[in-house]
């Protein structure tokens, strides 16, 4: 007896799969920025939302703050060494700027959005996404209450003030990780106040501003792109699971792409 | 008394023609339904029939795709539009899983609407949330989590903070699953309380034919996307539809 093949589904031709998950990412994209300009114009509400602003500053910031110290000084601690092996034929004069310039405008502000990404970020996913799947967003709505300005807006807030602040943490950090380094290790001959000198020559305010800048930038991101995810999230336990993830993975591929640009245009600039 | 309670203070509810698809698939298909002010209607109807999908639609939640809902004699996407101050009547809806906000306390959950709306003191929202709780019988639980409580009692307090912004009309959806025979009766009391002491409009979605049967005025059947028929509780064993007959047969073997 003959069989009769089974339509095929549109998903299983590569062009259409191609399309599909194109139009998944604009929809994604559609909807953060939808979230991000509706966040934006919620913010003359934040005042009356003290508390909330306050409790997410805290959370952000207890989620972040040991991490990042030991992350920053491990950093800090290994561009020395590193560094310190490269040059060691030129000269180690060098290592304070390779820290003071790396760590302020370049890892300090992605490792840290990171570290907001995958912990704050992903609390966010999670908390909203059950929220979603649970009704209480549902509920929110029939109080006439906007889920916007009551969830979204003080995460939104306590990210993007609280990112820059920690990113300054990390670098200070981060730095004096570099010099416990050079005042430790026997293969590195420059001293603490040399290292320290020819950094102050080296680093500029221009560079705090540009890592603060992205500081502000990637703290949106880290917040938006895991609320996005939260309210958008379907299913039961394992859709959050999926949110959360998808959330975290998002969050890092646009604090990426927002970082090339930042960096483009800061030297198309100069 | 209560009739004049129910006169009062709820509002009509009308569907007419409502239709609902999801992926294709048609789940509500022209549904047409009239509350009276004050009545307290159950719809019932098998599990995913669309009757949870039927209180999204009276509550705004989700828009129509065809027909119309008015409340209170106003279009539904009018009444959504009216600025929260300027509404003449207040909506609450009860959800199935109680839907609490779990980073607040009972009280806070209970007095939410209030404090965002920012009209009363912090004196006379207390006052409102203490009178809420002793009618759901959970007076002094202002403090404690949602998660501290019993599904019975998460249940009760979100009726409690329905309540709490004196609606002229309330939705439950499943207002009593995953409750045992006793907190299923005690649910039902507490409609009814309302229903009497303030004559609130009252929809109540479920499929426990008994809790219909024990507290409606009325009882519609919601059976492939159209409210097949609408009887009182006395009439429920003229019924002459099969799947009126079918819920009928089904709580006489439960009983």
């Amino acid at each position: 007896m003959a069989v009769e093949a089974l339509p095929r589904s549109p998903r299983a031709n590569p062009f259409a799969r191609i399309g599909a998950t194109l139009l998944d990412v604009l929809q994604v994209l559609g909807e953060a920025t939808s979230l991000f300009l509706a966040s934006v114009r919620s913010i003359s509400a934040a005042p009356a939302d003290r508390r909330r602003f306050v409790v997410q500053m805290v959370r952000v910031g207890t989620d972040t703050l040991w991490i990042g110290a030991l992350l920053s000084l491990f950093v800090g601690m290994v561009l020395v060494v590193q560094a310190a092996e490269q040059v060691r034929d030129v000269t180690q004069d060098i290592l304070g700027p390779i820290v003071g310039l790396a760590m302020t405008k370049e890892l300090g502000p992605v490792l840290m959005a990171f570290l907001l990404a995958g912990r704050a970020g992903s609390a966010m996913a999670a908390e909203l996404g059950s929220m979603t799947v649970y009704d209480e967003i549902n509920a929110l709505r029939t109080m006439d209450i906007d889920p916007v300005r009551f969830l979204v807006v003080p995460r939104f807030l306590a990210a993007t003030i609280a990112l820059p602040i920690l990113i300054l943490y990390a670098d200070f950090i981060g730095v004096w990780g570099g010099a416990a380094v050079v005042s430790l290790d026997p293969a590195i001959t420059i001293t603490v106040n040399m290292y320290f000198d020819r950094m102050l020559e080296w680093v500029h305010f221009s560079d705090f501003v540009v890592g603060m800048l992205k500081g502000t930038i990637f703290g949106m991101i880290a917040s938006i792109v895991p609320c996005t995810f939260g309210l958008r999230t379907r299913g039961g336990t394992e859709g959050i699971a999926t949110s959360t993830t998808a959330a975290v993975v998002w969050s890092f591929i646009l604090i990426l792409v927002f970082d090339f640009l930042i960096v483009r245009i800061t030297f198309a600039l100069d | 008394m209560a009739e004049a309670a129910r006169e009062r203070r709820g509002v009509g509810v009308e569907l007419t023609g409502v239709s609902k698809t999801y992926n294709g698939q048609g789940v509500l298909r022209g549904v047409d339904l009239v509350v009276e002010a004050g009545e307290l209607l159950a719809i019932v109807g098998q599990s995913g029939t669309g009757k949870s999908v039927l209180l999204r639609q009276i509550i705004g939640l989700e828009q129509v795709d065809a027909g119309q809902i008015t409340v209170g004699g106003i279009a539904l996407e009018r009444y959504r539009a009216t600025p929260h101050e300027e509404k003449s009547f207040r909506v609450a809806m009860v959800f199935q899983n109680a839907a609490l906000l779990g980073s607040l306390t009972v009280g806070e959950n209970v007095g939410l609407r209030l404090r965002e709306r920012g009209r009363q003191s912090e004196a006379e929202i207390a006052a409102i949330i203490h009178r809420v709780l002793e009618q759901v019988e959970l007076a002094g639980t202002e403090a404690k989590l949602p998660s501290e409580l019993s599904g019975g009692m998460r249940k009760r307090v979100a009726i409690a903070r329905a309540l709490a912004i004196d609606p002229e009309l309330i939705l439950y959806d499943e207002p009593t699953a995953d409750l045992d025979p006793l907190l299923t009766e005690q649910i039902g009391q507490l409609i009814l309380r309302i229903r009497d002491a303030r004559g609130t409009t009252q929809i109540v979605v479920t499929h426990n034919l008994p809790l219909a049967r024990a507290i409606a005025d009325r009882i519609a059947v919601l059976a492939e996307g159209r409210i097949a028929e609408c009887l009182t509780p006395a009439e429920l064993p003229h019924a002459r539809h099969p799947l009126t007959r079918a819920f009928l047969r089904a709580s006489a073997l439960e009983a």
